[in-house]
């Protein structure tokens, strides 16, 4: 057995990145070889398109084979940088890489190789793998044969972070506040069991679908804080631009009444009458779709909002109901003839993830012989997949998952100017401040003319971190995680908002598709409280974990502040 | 079946299939454990190689096994003729 040489590579933390120290083999390879030695290699490279994999360019005839003992069924066989000589790597039978790289000459150094099919470095004195961002790029550059982005598309365009400043009132203020502000009466507050802002919602007549969304709107934090700091102002709002339909205004006057402090169910008539304005054609006392229902309403905020300031949509800033809720997804459409990568990017106001019927069972067979246990924890770990269940993280997973876009659904490639099988991608670029996962549990199809539910169980967890969701995780782990710069930012990891995301609300539906009812779940100071229309009860967590999630609303642990034009607005 | 580039075709179909099962995470999160019991800087390469090829190979779906040896059967018979 080789004697193992333990290298305490120590990691350098630049730029939020943690770049391995070079081992001295590699240091001297660069010392030997000029600034940039691994620039020729891209030359080399030769990026198979189905999987984007860079490995070491071949005749399509050739089969590579180690110098030393002819073999060429094993799995790793290395390239000598120095004079491209392969050697095998069997550990711990024999190294025959090792052996080539004794034969250090003067002019060069035959320590570090290459592997040829996966373009991967290997310094075989150390016999371990070694990172090298020259060599990274080399790869990177070798991947990236598309059309350059002259410039980043407008949605992209960060605005300025500043930081949190505390603020107390002067004189001035506090005078103002005082003669414009009635005390809140702190006596209903010691009947003591319900926290304030938690009031029931009388259902008029199948409008359980509004009332659950309404209530996790109601506690969605930035929305909530939005409303109650007096940003719409109804008043104002009427006056400015006279009586008409304003679904802010509404939900101004809604905010107004459930944090009021009277605890008896209220009743969101005026706002019912306006969304039936706005949304028409969903006018009626049927049951609603809650997700529907949701779209609908940012939309409202969005388009009478929109009128009032000319704001252009530039980065989710021309309402509050985008503010809070949008994001940005990218997608990247890979052909599979020439590897020619198309991206775009779309806003968006949430996830809906479907529920695949099958997941899990391929991993049955294996449960037995892996050493999970099926005890699993409820937040997110990818080992739940073993016992059959289906987690957020599962779903989220999926979504992500590059798929390959079938022969019915060949899209045109730039490169090679005709219609190609290609495979899509889909990733997250600009995560939203509230991220509302929307499960697709109703099936419509319109071929055999049925719907139906998917009643399967989701196990969600209570934190949520986003990251392995990202583009720049997606993309990283596309080109075999290299170290490179992300679409061309300066800005490092450090400056991005964090991607962890905490749960505080579940709007659940229960029953068949023609007949269910909608109930939601809030998170306040670490309680969950159930509101079923009219009524709400403090309930246990477990009670909310068991329960099966239409929609769950997640909000981001750290929110941070932007540079605002006018000073005394942002 | 290496020089037809048969091999190659295969090698990928196992991959796509690996990952469509999930294999591929399982086998990530077994490297994440080892390496997080161990330390970052006390693995080489091939003991991950070391420790995870047992497990890998007895936790393959037998589906997946048996659609590959169909497919080199299928070849191995159109070549010998």
């Amino acid at each position: 057995m080789s004697s193992k040489i333990n290298h305490h590579h120590q990691n350098d933390k630049t730029n939020g990145q943690i770049f391995p120290q070079p081992c001295p083999h590699l240091a001297d390879f660069h010392a030997r070889n000029g600034t940039k030695p691994f620039r020729a290699i891209q030359d080399c490279l030769h990026i198979k398109p189905p999987g984007g994999r860079a490995a070491i360019r071949r005749d399509s005839s050739e089969v590579p084979r180690c110098g030393v003992c002819g073999d060429s069924s094993c799995p790793r066989l290395y390239a000598c940088m120095a004079c491209a000589a392969v050697s095998c790597h069997v550990p711990p039978h024999s190294s025959h890489v090792a052996i080539h790289a004794t034969k250090t000459s003067s002019a060069c150094s035959h320590e570090i190789a290459v592997d040829v099919d996966r373009a991967e470095l290997f310094c075989c004195a150390c016999r371990d793998q070694v990172y090298d961002r020259d060599f990274d790029a080399a790869v990177v550059l070798a991947h990236t044969t598309s059309i350059i982005q002259s410039s980043k598309p407008e949605n992209l365009r960060k605005r300025r972070r500043i930081d949190y400043r505390p603020w107390s009132p002067d004189l001035r203020e506090r005078s103002l506040m005082v003669n414009n502000a009635s005390p809140i009466d702190s006596m209903s507050s010691s009947n003591g069991d319900l926290p304030r802002g938690l009031r029931g919602l009388n259902n008029l007549g199948n409008t359980c679908f509004m009332n659950s969304v309404l209530q996790a709107l109601f506690h969605t934090p930035p929305l909530r804080n939005y409303f109650l700091s007096d940003r719409h102002n109804r008043y104002y709002c009427q006056s400015k631009n006279g009586v008409r339909l304003c679904l802010a205004c509404d939900l101004d006057t809604m905010f107004s009444a459930i944090f009021c402090g009277d605890r008896m169910p209220y009743s969101p008539a005026k706002f019912l009458y306006s969304w039936w304005r706005h949304a028409s054609n969903l006018a009626s006392y049927e049951q609603q779709d809650a997700h529907e229902f949701f779209i609908s309403m940012l939309d409202g905020i969005h388009e009478k909002v929109e009128k009032d300031q000319h704001k252009p949509r530039r980065n989710g800033d021309c309402c509050i109901a985008h503010r809070v809720f949008s994001g940005i997804l990218r997608s990247d459409v890979m052909c599979m003839a020439c590897g020619f990568t198309s991206t775009t990017f779309d806003p968006c106001v949430d996830f809906s993830l479907d529920l695949e019927p099958n997941q899990g069972s391929s991993m049955k067979t294996s449960s037995t012989k892996t050493n999970h246990s099926c005890n699993c924890e409820a937040d997110g770990m990818n080992s739940s997949q073993n016992c059959g269940i289906s987690t957020l993280m599962g779903c989220l997973d999926r979504f992500t998952r590059p798929e390959r876009l079938g022969s019915d659904q060949k899209f045109f490639c730039q490169q090679c100017q005709v219609r190609q099988e290609s495979l899509k991608q889909m990733s997250i670029r600009k995560l939203p401040l509230v991220s509302c996962f929307h499960i697709k549990r109703f099936e419509h199809s319109s071929v055999r003319k049925m719907s139906r539910k998917v009643d399967r169980y989701l196990q969600f967890p209570l934190s949520l971190d986003m990251a392995p969701y990202l583009s720049s995780s997606i993309l990283r782990s596309r080109f075999g995680n290299r170290f490179f710069p992300f679409d061309g930012d300066e800005s490092n990891t450090l400056n991005e908002p964090s991607s962890e995301f905490e749960l505080f609300a579940v709007v659940t539906h229960t029953g068949k598709l023609d007949a269910g009812h909608y109930v939601t779940y809030l998170r306040l100071s670490n309680k969950w409280y159930k509101c079923d229309d009219a009524w709400i009860t403090e309930v246990n967590e477990n009670t909310v974990r068991a329960a099966q999630g239409y929609m769950m609303f997640y909000v981001q642990k750290m929110l941070y502040y932007k540079a605002s034009e006018k000073q005394g607005t942002s | 079946m290496i020089e037809s580039g048969e091999k190659e075709k295969l090698m990928e179909l196992l991959r796509e299939r690996l990952v469509e099962c999930g294999w591929k995470d399982e086998m990530k999160a077994l490297c994440r454990a080892y390496i997080k019991k161990k330390g970052t800087n006390n693995v080489t390469v091939d003991d991950l190689v070391h420790v995870i090829t047992p497990k890998g190979r007895a936790s393959i779906p037998d589906s997946i096994k048996t659609e590959l040896l169909l497919r080199i059967r299928a070849f191995l018979a159109s070549a010998a003729l």
